[in-house]
């Protein structure tokens, strides 16, 4: 019986830690990381990075606070792109691209707000302009 | 004699009615010599030997085959114009059979057609009902993803902020991976300087539980089966087994220091 709970115990934890990691992948920095330490070049890890790809799934998608990991994810199935990742400046690219994606809802919104302000500008002016008269 | 007539007659009986006709009349031709000379014969009353006996049996024979083709000949164009009417009647069919023939074409045609598009629709049901998601757990995993920021960027974001669409460096640290590699704390572990300054910047609280790291997790939720094995291609060849998780560390067995 405690063959079978401690198994249990050692899926939640492998459950817990996979999850984590490839979170992790969401972060250029930490690739470039693995990288530059020749993880990426490794037959085991890239069968592990294949293997990650169940994350995908709705039912364990769900868990993901960082869904950037997932399309970083499918990236790293290319070894083209793992090669890449040596450099330092690709990675930094790649962080910038990333900030500006990030940055891009809350430019939209922004922007909507702006328009609606001066939507609401120019709907005051005719009244205000009819009042003075 | 009348043995080779005989076998004639027969010869000429299974030969069609159009070529025996020339050979009656020619053999022997009755002209009307022959004929005045037996009416001669039978109103002289002399016995003129057997011969002109002959000839007249001969002679009816002869009219007796004749007549024989006619009626075969006769029985036979009957029997051509029947054919000819069955023939006529044949084609017909044909044609009818050929008619059908295509309409039943075109009818498979046009249901091996409608069978098809109906198994697509199908799968498509199929693939729709597996998608399937509670709008609910969609709203509520759009909220968690939102709020937290992890999709879009605060609006008050500048740079110079420390917060990211990824875990940082403290982040990955202060979790569950990060306490299992006893990591040590000299230098930044190939961070870019920008970020551990950001992760520098920061107080180090108590070890916070960022929810990232499924605090909540349910308890039947468990990784696909994966046996630890990522090595090469034949599975029981290779012992290394414990690469896949420490991938941010050294390898834990192997370190002999715990201190931090």
């Amino acid at each position: 019986m405690a063959g079978v709970m401690e198994s249990e115990e050692q899926a939640r934890n492998s459950f817990q830690s996979e999850l984590e990691f490839i979170q992790c992948l969401a972060n250029p920095n930490y690739l470039n990381f693995l990288a530059q330490r020749g993880y990426l070049r490794e037959k085991p890890f890239v069968n592990y990075l294949k293997y990650l790809l169940y994350w995908k799934e709705p039912e364990y998608a769900k868990f993901l606070k960082y869904p950037h990991c997932l399309h970083m994810l499918e990236l790293l199935q290319y070894e083209h792109f793992r090669k890449e990742l040596v450099n330092a400046q690709c990675a930094k690219f790649i962080d910038e691209q990333q900030l500006l994606h990030w940055q891009h809802y809350s430019r939209k919104r922004t922007r909507l707000q702006q328009a609606l302000a001066e939507q609401q500008q120019q709907q005051q002016l005719p009244h205000g302009n009819a009042t003075a008269k | 004699m009348a043995v080779r007539l005989s076998l004639a007659s027969t010869w000429r009986a299974a030969r069609p009615s159009k070529e025996m006709l020339p050979h009656t009349m020619t053999d022997p031709p009755p002209n009307r010599e022959l004929i005045e000379m037996l009416a001669l014969s039978r109103s002289q009353k002399l016995p003129q030997g057997g011969e002109d006996t002959q000839i007249l049996e001969l002679l009816v024979q002869r009219d007796r085959e004749f007549q024989e083709l006619m009626r075969v000949a006769q029985e036979q164009g009957k029997v051509h114009q029947e054919m000819q009417v069955l023939e006529k009647e044949v084609e017909k069919r044909d044609c009818d059979i050929q008619q059908l023939q295509k309409q039943l074409k075109e009818a498979e045609h046009i249901l091996a057609t409608a069978v098809y598009q109906a198994k697509e629709k199908l799968k498509s049901i199929d693939k729709a009902r597996k998608g399937s998601i509670s709008s609910e757990e969609i709203i509520k995993y759009a909220h968690r993803i939102s709020a937290s920021n992890a999709v879009c960027a605060p609006l008050n974001w500048v740079p110079g902020d420390p917060r990211r669409p990824y875990p940082t460096d403290l982040e990955m640290r202060s979790g569950m991976l990060g306490h299992m590699s006893n990591l040590p704390t000299n230098g930044v572990n190939g961070h870019l300087p920008g970020d551990a300054l950001a992760a520098g910047r920061l107080p180090d609280v108590l070890t916070p539980q960022y929810p990232w790291q499924s605090s909540d997790v349910s308890v039947g939720m468990l990784p696909p089966h994966h046996g630890n094995d990522f090595g090469l291609e034949p599975p029981g060849h290779n012992k290394e087994n414990e690469d896949d998780v420490e991938a941010m560390s050294t390898d834990s067995s192997s370190s002999s220091s715990d201190s931090d």
